[in-house]
């Protein structure tokens, strides 16, 4: 984007706003039968703003976007703590917001955010069971933790109260998510790994690694922690005080005998950290492998028999947004779910949130290989072309229903949440 | 241009826009941050109050006494460093250099490096200190070491690497400056008298230079107490330092813990800084 | 000339280590920016290519490398102009006493020193409670404003610590109004040392990243974009963009020289020597 363009965008959106107060309500009447033609020139003047992690606000998508609705989306890539930190302060400076659950929870309560009518999303029926019932299959257990489904709805628009039921007014369309578990260097570390309890082996000792970013941090310390049986929790996602506090003491002894090379604030530290050789064990997301990975340098996301740890992450609508700019955002939700995005993002490793539909836009054996855990028939490559997997490699973990059917807990916020921020800290100035 | 106005009048006139910038972007938001400092917050918003329980925290917790020894300990480390390396090379340049053009020349050279963002610099000593790294590597073909030095990265160590990689400069500058202000005759006075080079630099150079090296610090210390991003990076996040806590404050959206901790962070500064200005004058002496 | 002594040789030493410890961490970027297509941010190189200075020419996976270089320049030209305008006039004024210098005084010094985040956080706080928006061009200007205004005014003090008044005496003697005396003796005299101020100003913004953090708003400047690069973008563009800022310094303080030696001369033509020995 040239500054040119944003000041030619900045002009257009005044006039913009100008024309939809004058003509006003009609339209907005009108819109909820689809798109009137009138707009179908209007709408390649809009530009929506949107921001979250370099996860998923890749350039590549703004550039479809353009190609195929017309309209401009403008990108913008932060850490995970400038992300709720814009969703829950600068309302202005956004007009969609690509946020995880977790941070929804939290900021959700501050109003910038918008609930969506699920009668405008075609794909609805489509989503993923996770996140509307709760359930992936009829039969799952609802994991630990701020589970998606449980801040996924409101009662009705305008409501701050999170829906206990598919109230058909969502918070964020679910647009992808992952399971989350340690990540390993095979050719260093020689053995077979099992459970999370390797993690404070101090046969790792100077080259273990977490990750600094304390909600997810202490999440993947209570599941180290109740693997070792020290701690049974009444739910990882919202502990009480004495269980926060005997987490961090058991890691903050573990830091002082020298059990940790580092603590990994950003994706890329965490690929840093893998690839150099510094750690060979450590908390880790899928893609960070995958780039290790397409550096020819041998690395596992390690399926543990206690579980993952999951996230998922949505787009949600600023509350500002209204008129023609609220109609393209609903055109770009739905677009968004309808594969080009899903394809993407499956061939990096993560999962889409309406699998059907990216499958069109995936080969069968990509399908296979990073949806039904199924070998490779033939290269496997990132979507930017360069090649990760040869033949016959199968996907660390498997299927999708064996990797998010087996979810120990969700990303969340507690209620002790400042409690835990502190606590935190100490582990950090130990 | 009428010449009935004031000599006072005229100053007040030419400070204005100076004082207007620093009144908007200096006074009020401190202000405001000893004003929030007091307010009280949840997990998304922040909002009025009058409540002490921010202080209570920051006063009493052992992480904010272990913080700020930690971030003492960097701040004095990087100081000796820095005041040694930058006194030496700005003697070097005044004194042992003979002309104005060459001494301007080894200047910029120093200089360069410091227009590469200071994030890439920093970032880029993790290749050199790594463990397979280039420091490891040629320590061990050259036989010196069979295991690699595990403390040259992600440690204390790295941290003040860093910090006198990126700082030393602000030391170089104001030293070499008050070192070109040294009357050269003093110098051929001295020896002249018998003194040898050694008294020269401990009686005549060093006393005269002690402005120079008060500015440096204060550059040095301030830079250090108020970073928080050198000391995440080179310690791969296990040490801390006040800047880190309030940044990690900032990032978690407790504005008001975070507004606590920086008015005490700034009395701290303010504090180091009245002292040292004690010993020199900076308006007459640059 | 004298024979050059033991210790010269000895400094020599000290300084070259000094250089090669300022430029180690260059020359280790500019080694890794010629990583092959597969190659990471750290060693063993993976191939020797060129690759990465093209694609940073290229649309990267996340972010705008050029957007936020051009506002990054465009921002060290605003910080520019106004700390050389701003920081002249403050120094004219500070040669005289009057009522509120030392408070003034001592603010600049608070300015100086104070933790940069704090800036940040307080003009944050501003605009979030007035309820306006961050900008680059608003908050983000005041608060490199607040870095860089202190160091261009110790410069002047500098500046006009060495100033000899006898030439503004004899002006006036001459019978040139105080705004004459400014424009055609103390501006001229003083000019190559603005270079410094403007150089100065230009350098402190372009690389400042504390006090834009929380002030530039939706889009980033240079230093803010390298800083989300570094959360994920996995590739060895961030040192080839070091390696072109190098090259590209080396350029400017050409091109500053340049300028400097131009004004000298034509000043030493006009019979003065006065700015001499400032650097």
């Amino acid at each position: 984007m040239t500054k040119e363009n944003n000041k030619v965008t900045v002009s257009r959106r005044s006039v913009l706003k100008g024309a939809a107060a004058t003509t006003g309500a009609a339209l907005g009447a009108g819109a909820l039968g689809g798109f009137p033609t009138i707009w179908a020139q209007n709408i390649k003047n809009v530009t929506l703003r949107q921001f979250g992690t370099g996860v998923s606000n890749l350039n590549d998508v703004a550039t479809k976007v353009k190609e195929d609705l017309g309209f401009t989306l403008k990108m913008t890539a932060l850490d995970s703590d400038s992300v709720a930190q814009r969703a829950a302060t600068q309302p202005k400076s956004f007009d969609i917001a690509d946020i995880e659950y977790w941070i929804c929870k939290k900021v959700w309560g501050a109003g910038n955010l918008q609930a969506m009518d699920t009668s405008k999303i075609k794909n609805y029926d489509k989503i993923a069971g996770t996140f509307r019932s709760g359930k992936l299959t009829p039969e799952s257990e609802i994991a630990q933790g701020t589970a998606p489904h449980t801040v996924g709805f409101v009662e009705g628009p305008g409501s701050k109260k999170f829906a206990d039921n598919e109230s058909g007014w969502m918070t964020l369309i679910p647009t992808i998510y992952n399971a989350d578990t340690l990540g390993i260097r095979p050719d260093l570390i020689k053995r077979p790994i099992t459970s999370w309890t390797e993690l404070l082996n101090p046969e790792f000792k100077g080259k273990a690694s977490i990750l600094d970013i304390p909600s997810i941090g202490i999440m993947d310390a209570a599941m180290v922690v109740e693997a070792m049986g020290e701690i049974t929790y009444g739910d990882k996602g919202n502990m009480t005080k004495e269980e926060i506090d005997k987490t961090i003491a058991i890691f903050i002894e573990a830091k002082k005998a020298g059990q940790f090379r580092a603590f990994w604030k950003t994706f890329d530290e965490s690929i840093n950290l893998m690839a150099s050789g510094e750690v060979v064990i450590q908390s880790m997301w899928s893609p960070a492998i995958t780039a290790v990975r397409s550096k020819g340098i041998p690395c596992v996301y390690q399926p543990l028999k206690e579980g993952y740890r999951s996230w998922g992450g949505g787009l949600g609508l600023s509350a500002n947004l209204s008129g023609l700019e609220l109609e393209a955002a609903y055109e770009y939700i739905n677009w968004y779910l309808s594969g080009w995005v899903g394809g993407y993002l499956m061939r990096q490793g993560y999962y889409s949130a309406v699998p059907e539909t990216s499958k069109k836009f995936m080969t069968e054996d990509e399908w296979g290989y990073w949806f039904e855990g199924k070998a490779a028939k033939g290269e496997i490559k990132t979507p930017t072309g360069k090649v990760l997997e040869k033949a016959g490699a199968v996907r660390d973990g498997g299927s999708f229903y064996e990797r998010m059917g087996a979810v120990a807990c969700w990303n969340s916020v507690m209620d002790e949440n400042k409690h835990m921020v502190r606590k935190w800290n100490e582990l950090i100035a130990a | 241009m009428n010449n009935t106005i004031s000599p006072e009048k005229t100053s007040w006139m030419l400070v204005s826009p100076l004082a207007f910038i620093l009144g908007l972007f200096l006074v009020l938001p401190i202000l405001i941050i000893i004003m929030v400092s007091f307010w009280d917050y949840n997990e998304y918003n922040f909002f009025p109050a009058f409540i002490s329980e921010n202080y209570d925290y920051l006063l009493t917790s052992k992480v904010t006494l272990d913080t700020y020894l930690k971030t003492f300990k960097f701040m004095i480390l990087v100081w000796f460093f820095c005041t040694f390396i930058g006194f030496t090379v700005a003697y070097f340049l005044a004194f042992h250099v003979r002309t104005l053009p060459m001494q301007i020349a080894l200047f910029l050279l120093c200089t360069i490096p410091f227009w590469t963002s200071n994030i890439i610099r920093m970032i880029s000593w993790i290749p050199f200190l790594g463990r397979n790294g280039i420091a490891n590597s040629t320590l061990i073909s050259a036989g010196i070491i069979d295991q690699p030095l595990e403390w040259l990265l992600f440690s204390d160590f790295a941290v003040v690497l860093a910090f006198v990689h990126l700082f030393s400069l602000f030391m170089v500058v104001p030293v070499f400056n008050t070192m070109m202000r040294i009357d050269k005759s003093l110098i051929e006075a001295a020896r002249d008298a018998g003194a040898s080079g050694f008294q020269i630099l401990t009686n005549v150079i060093i006393p005269l230079s002690k402005p120079g090296i008060m500015i440096g610090s204060i550059f040095v210390v301030t830079l250090v107490m108020g970073d928080f991003i050198t000391v995440r990076f080179m310690s791969g996040g296990q040490s801390t330092s006040v800047g880190r806590v309030i940044s990690n404050e900032i990032g978690l959206l407790q504005y008001p813990a975070a507004a606590a901790s920086a008015v005490v962070l700034l009395i701290t500064v303010l504090i180091m800084i009245t002292i040292m200005m004690r010993f020199v004058d900076i308006r007459k002496e640059l | 000339m004298e024979p050059r002594s033991r210790s010269f040789y000895v400094l020599v030493v000290f300084f070259g280590l000094f250089v090669l410890f300022l430029y180690g961490p260059i020359f280790t970027i500019g080694v890794l920016s010629f990583q092959g297509p597969n190659g990471g941010l750290t060693f063993p190189m993976n191939g020797v290519s060129t690759y990465w200075f093209h694609d940073l020419f290229e649309q990267q996976a996340v972010g705008d490398i050029w957007g936020s270089l051009r506002r990054s320049f465009v921002l060290g030209l605003m910080v520019m102009v106004i700390t050389l305008v701003v920081s002249v006039m403050g120094g004219l004024a500070f040669r005289n006493k009057f009522r509120g210098s030392s408070v003034l005084f001592y603010l600049v010094i608070i300015s100086l020193t104070i933790p940069s985040i704090l800036v940040s956080l307080g003009v944050g706080l501003i605009f979030n409670i007035v309820d306006l928006e961050v900008h680059w061009t608003t908050s983000g200007l005041g608060s490199q404003l607040t870095w860089t205004l202190p160091f261009g005014l110790l410069i002047m003090f500098a500046v006009f610590n060495r100033f000899d008044k006898s030439y503004e005496e004899a002006a006036r003697d001459l019978g040139a109004t105080p705004w004459q005396t400014v424009r055609h003796v103390v501006l001229p005299i003083i000019a190559p040392s603005l270079i410094g101020v403007a150089l100065f100003g230009f350098t402190l913004s372009y690389d400042e990243f504390a006090r834009t953090l929380l002030t530039a708003g939706s889009d980033n400047t240079l230093p803010l974009e390298i800083f989300g690069m570094t959360t994920n973008v996995t590739s060895p563009v961030l040192y080839a963009l070091g390696t072109l800022t190098t090259v590209f310094s080396f350029f400017v303080i050409g091109t500053f020289l340049l300028i400097a030696v131009l004004l000298r001369r034509r000043q030493t033509g006009a019979g003065t020597d006065a700015g001499k020995g400032m650097v």
